[in-house]
């Protein structure tokens, strides 16, 4: 339940970005004859929103109502007393604060036309607590699954969503860089402090404390014995965007080696063609409102492949004479004709 | 070594302080298959995600950090857990192999799948608002009633195990607060302070803190997550810490100036003094949270304050602790819950005083036989830190 920086920047998220999006939003509700749009949010599941308003909870639960004629407002369950706090940190037409966000939602949606058609975002996944709450509040409106409409258009990374990506790896690594000292916990605190030092929204850090043994990722809680070769995977939010970087300490020309592959099979996405021979992978991206949706991967049988401009953070573990190593970095999924590309190199220093 | 009967069971810690994390989620899914047979339950629904992660922690033993997670607990004790993140599902392999991990990425088909294969069984969830709402949709062959209130029951009510895990949460907030002191200095920027905190909890071993931050005059009505705004002389400067020992949170609030405090803020200060001390010596078992909260809140009405204990001004006068930094029950003067021994509280009459600013201060309890214990060892006292 943590949570860093949590902060506006005119600089990079200008108010034509979310214009942009906005007006693309709109288009695609006009097409749809929706009334208005709702966006649920909360600590697990912020991309929606943030895309739209920049708004991240820290906490507690809201939803974003985006009518058809004028500009969008949240119904948050925060309380009255952080409202100026919210308004700072996103770009909103209003804020209202209530305990029952979706009810709320819903008669302010229907006191403008109480018969409505309102598309729902994620509507299967949404809270039950808040479906129910939508239907009591405008027993008249007619709710609709738009969460294929939102997808199509949040699943393209814009131009603004690519630097903020681009700046979150680079906190990541220079984060990663941090990771020193005797202990796992040691390292780890090192890459927590680096993180936030830099601003990053979220880190969450993970560990594979011993190569030779077992290659998946775990928090640690309470202590773990560290090996000589280690692998950390950090998962840096800044400004509403999320990445993933892997580190893999261990020899210098077996992780130059396999970051050649790795940079190789990323480069085909989404064709999985070129992960061939890899003990893993893993491709994930924003497709909806959970930053770091599962899409295609080596346990996901047909998997959601990325659409072209998807933003998506690639995993990966190859042997390199005997020797696993993991890897990870976000990635640009090409357009037709265009080879994917990483934005981040899963090496440094 | 297993849970014996009521609270008599209490884990041994390393010598760290860190208590074994199976033995405590052997001991809390025990405890649910027993309410469950008791309710006459034969399969629970549990819910959890990053912010509300509680029930499914004390059901499956999981901490989830990433998308949606849904256990599946039957009434002879077998748990399964479908996540929709990838990156979570390895994670609960490791970290709770004593369940059956499914990555399901349309995680409410695939366990409303599942249930279809249970439907003449009674099933219930919790909490069963956050359920997606495919799962609850009327059409399907299962029910799911709503067994909330039973799992709170549960989480409210600590075991020794975990009354001692919280305690070593409480001690390790203390120790922070102490960071915290250091950390505060003016032009340092909110963010910077608390990257301090965080990277001290990472080296005691905690993933987990909820932390909120406020600095400023009397311009400053709460706390939030922090900004960018920089430390001056003269500030307030209040936070809530509440750090996390195998999923147990405790916290600490206090509040510091940045330099010397005037008097009025001592004054302010003192009626927080009063009023933390009035609502923790009025804990005991039998009381409602209602008279806790009442309690605090007549030492605001006492010194003219009372505007300042309403909803304009404050959330609550404390709440629950334990798998949630902010359980249940909330200390409020319309919350009738019963205090019983073993359950843990944050008492803390936090709220806006007109002559000195917002002001924070709350101690960790465990509710005890004949009263509470204090987990919390801070000095209730305005603390200054040097310009």
């Amino acid at each position: 339940m943590r949570r860093g920086l949590i902060a506006r920047s005119l600089v990079e998220l200008p108010d034509a970005v979310f214009d942009a999006r906005l007006d693309r939003v709109r288009a695609a509700m006009q097409a749809a004859r929706f009334d208005a749009l709702v966006i649920y949010t909360n600590n697990t599941r912020p991309a929606g929103v943030s895309w739209l308003a920049g708004f991240v909870p820290y906490w507690s639960e809201a939803v974003l109502v985006v009518p058809r004629e004028r500009g969008p407002y949240l119904v948050a369950a925060l309380s009255f007393r952080v409202k100026s706090w919210i308004e700072r940190v996103s770009r909103l037409a209003d804020v209202l604060h209530t305990p029952r966000v979706g009810l709320e939602a819903a008669q302010q949606i229907a006191a403008t036309r109480a018969d409505a058609a309102v598309g729902v975002v994620d509507f299967d996944g949404l809270p039950a607590g808040i479906a129910e709450d939508l239907r009591e509040g405008g027993p008249a409106l007619t709710f609709h699954d738009a969460s294929a409409l939102f997808a199509l258009l949040r699943a393209v990374a814009d131009p603004a969503e690519i630097a903020l990506a681009s700046r979150a790896a680079d906190i990541g690594h220079r984060a990663l860089s941090a990771a020193q000292g005797e202990t796992l916990n040691d390292k780890i605190a090192g890459v927590e402090s680096k993180a936030r030092e830099l601003g990053a929204e979220e880190i969450y850090i993970a560990a594979a404390p011993d190569l030779e043994r077992d290659t998946r990722f775990r928090r640690i809680e309470g202590e773990a014995a560290l090996a000589k070769a280690f692998a950390l995977r950090a998962t840096v939010a800044y400004k509403g965007t999320w990445i993933r970087l892997v580190r893999s300490v261990c020899d210098t020309a077996i992780t130059q080696e396999a970051a050649a592959r790795f940079a190789q099979a990323v480069a085909l996405l989404p064709s999985d063609r070129g992960f061939t021979g890899f003990r893993s992978w893993l491709v994930e991206g924003c497709r909806i409102a959970q930053p770091l949706d599962p899409l295609i991967g080596s346990r996901l049988g047909e998997g959601r492949p990325p659409l072209p401009g998807a933003l998506v953070a690639v995993q990966a573990a190859l042997a390199v004479d005997g020797q696993t190593v993991l890897l990870g970095a976000p990635a640009l999924i090409g357009r037709p004709g265009e080879a994917s590309s990483l934005i981040a190199d899963p090496l440094y220093d | 070594m297993g849970p014996d009967s009521g609270n008599s069971w209490t884990p041994r810690a390393n010598a760290n302080g860190w208590y074994n994390r199976a033995m405590l989620a052997e001991e809390r899914r025990q405890r649910l298959v027993a309410a469950m047979r008791e309710a006459g339950i034969g399969h629970m629904v549990v819910y959890g995600n990053a912010w509300q992660g509680d029930y499914l922690r004390y059901g499956a033993g999981f901490a989830i950090l990433e998308g949606h997670g849904i256990a599946l607990i039957a009434a002879d004790g077998e748990v399964e857990l479908f996540l929709d993140s990838a990156t979570d599902a390895e994670r609960a392999e490791l970290e709770a192999p004593q369940v059956k991990v499914h990555l399901a990425p349309d995680i409410a088909r695939a366990v409303g799948g599942r249930l279809d294969r249970v439907a003449n069984a009674h099933i219930a969830a919790a909490p069963r608002r956050f359920l997606p709402r495919w799962l609850t949709d009327a059409t399907h062959n299962f029910k799911l009633d709503d067994a909330t209130a039973m799992v709170d029951r549960l989480l409210m009510h600590k075991s020794g195990g975990e009354i001692a895990a919280v305690r070593r949460a409480a001690q390790i907030a203390d120790e922070a607060y102490v960071e915290f002191l250091r950390a505060v200095r003016p032009d340092r920027r909110q963010y910077e302070i608390i990257a301090d905190i965080e990277a001290y909890l990472r080296r005691k071993g905690c993933p987990d803190n909820f932390m909120i931050i406020g600095s400023g005059g009397k311009d400053v009505f709460g706390m939030t997550p922090p900004s960018e705004r920089r430390i001056a002389a003269g500030d307030l400067v209040t936070t809530e810490l509440t750090p996390a020992v195998e999923g147990y949170f405790a916290q600490i609030c206090r509040t510091l100036v940045v330099g010397k405090a005037t008097e009025a803020q001592r004054r302010a200060f003192a009626v927080f003094v009063e009023a933390l001390e009035a609502g923790i010596a009025a804990v005991r078992p039998g009381v409602r949270a209602a008279d806790v909260a009442k309690a605090e809140n007549e030492v605001f009405r006492k010194y003219g304050l009372g505007e300042y204990t309403t909803s304009q001004w404050t959330r609550v006068r404390g709440h629950g602790m334990g798998m949630f930094a902010d359980s249940k029950p909330h200390i409020l003067e319309d919350v009738d819950t019963v205090l019983e021994p073993g359950m843990t509280l944050i008492v803390h009459p936090n709220t806006y005083h007109p002559e000195a600013g917002y002001i924070v201060l709350g101690d960790a309890i465990v509710v005890t036989e004949d009263g509470a214990e204090v987990l919390c060892k801070t000095p209730r006292q305005l603390f200054e830190v040097a310009v």
